[in-house]
């Protein structure tokens, strides 16, 4: 491992965190990225619950869209704000306790060599209170977002990534809500990134499941994929 | 004939409404009050007429005609509304993380220094 990954200071790694009525959770899930040494801004996406208050309970930085825009917006206002204070790095995490934040440096620790990398389920360690099938919607998941974005990934959602400050304005995400995820691949595609998958533990309990994606959400995430443009 | 001075009186307030908020550049005036001029013609001809034409065109009936006008206008609308909901719903978004951002950004400078009392 290199060098660059190596030598920056945990504080110049932005962990962002998008999150709406995570009001349970939130407070949980920035303290523990946060006492890892990592700076985190939590991006409140409009919501009416407490999730703002109990992130700035987690002692992080915290801003609040005035109206909910969806998740793919939250996560660039965090990534904007990442870099205006100097960010060497951007990790993205979901705000509904499913992502460790043990993973966090080893997802780091891959930009040493390349521009991108992408959390993967799929890759040997455990996904705990997955049903098999959510598994096997997720291998579907992918194998279409493999055929449209013409990469060869292992999982194609995983909303746990990191990348260099540097890529950031090539990955730019115009895609609001969830279709962020298959823009941010077919953005990799076009500019030629590099692209690695780092393993990562996926926990998923009452809460997250209960925060997933219907099938319906899954008809509007392709609807907003081709046909908003972008 | 009831129907007539309906649809008439209908085009005439369009007109009137088209003249009253005339803040859009003279050709979309100009281009709206053509339409109307059409539309009003359409009312006023002779069903023959409206026949004679549609056949030119290949149609049938001068109904028929109109229909598909309709349909391509009523397409046209939507797609032109439908794109400047997408151009203003990301004139929302920016303005809404620029907002975020700066409150932000607030929040730190004040913590860093509380205002004075």
């Amino acid at each position: 491992m290199d060098s660059a990954s190596d030598r920056w200071d945990r504080r110049d790694i932005w962990v962002v965190i998008a999150a709406f009525h995570e009001a349970a959770v939130i407070g949980a899930v920035a303290a523990e990225v946060a006492a890892a040494g990592w700076s985190v801004v939590v991006v409140d996406d409009g919501s009416r619950d407490a999730t703002a208050a109990a992130a700035r309970g987690a002692g992080v930085t915290v801003l609040r869209h005035a109206v909910n825009l969806g998740q793919g917006a939250a996560l660039q206002t965090g990534i904007d704000y990442a870099l205006r204070r100097g960010a060497r790095a951007i990790v993205t995490f979901d705000a509904d306790g499913q992502h460790s934040a043990a993973d966090i440096p080893e997802l780091v620790g891959a930009l040493a060599d390349h521009d991108i990398a992408l959390g993967s389920r799929f890759l040997g360690k455990p996904i705990e209170g997955a049903t098999r099938a959510r598994k096997a919607l997720l291998h579907a998941a992918t194998a279409m977002s493999n055929r449209m974005s013409g990469l060869r990934l292992t999982d194609a959602h995983c909303g746990l990534r990191a990348f260099r400050a540097e890529v950031a304005p090539r990955l730019r995400i115009t895609q609001d809500r969830m279709a962020h995820a298959s823009q941010l691949l077919a953005k990799i595609r076009a500019s030629g990134l590099r692209v690695t998958e780092v393993p990562v533990t996926v926990r998923y309990t009452e809460h997250s499941r209960a925060k997933g994606q219907s099938g319906l959400q899954a008809v509007r995430i392709l609807f907003d994929y081709f046909f908003r443009p972008s | 004939m009831i129907i007539r001075a309906l649809l008439l009186a209908g085009l005439a307030a369009i007109g009137w409404l088209v003249f009253l908020r005339r803040n859009r550049l003279p050709v979309h005036i100009v281009l709206m009050f053509a339409l109307l001029g059409v539309g009003a013609a359409a009312v006023l001809a002779p069903e023959q007429t409206l026949d004679d034409v549609a056949h030119v065109f290949g149609v049938g009936r001068g109904t028929d005609l109109i229909t598909y006008l309709f349909e391509c206008g009523a397409l046209f609308v939507g797609l032109h509304y439908y794109t400047k909901f997408v151009e203003l719903q990301r004139q929302v978004t920016d303005l809404t993380r620029e907002l975020a951002i700066l409150r932000g950004e607030l929040e730190q400078a004040q913590r860093r220094e509380p205002p004075a009392p």
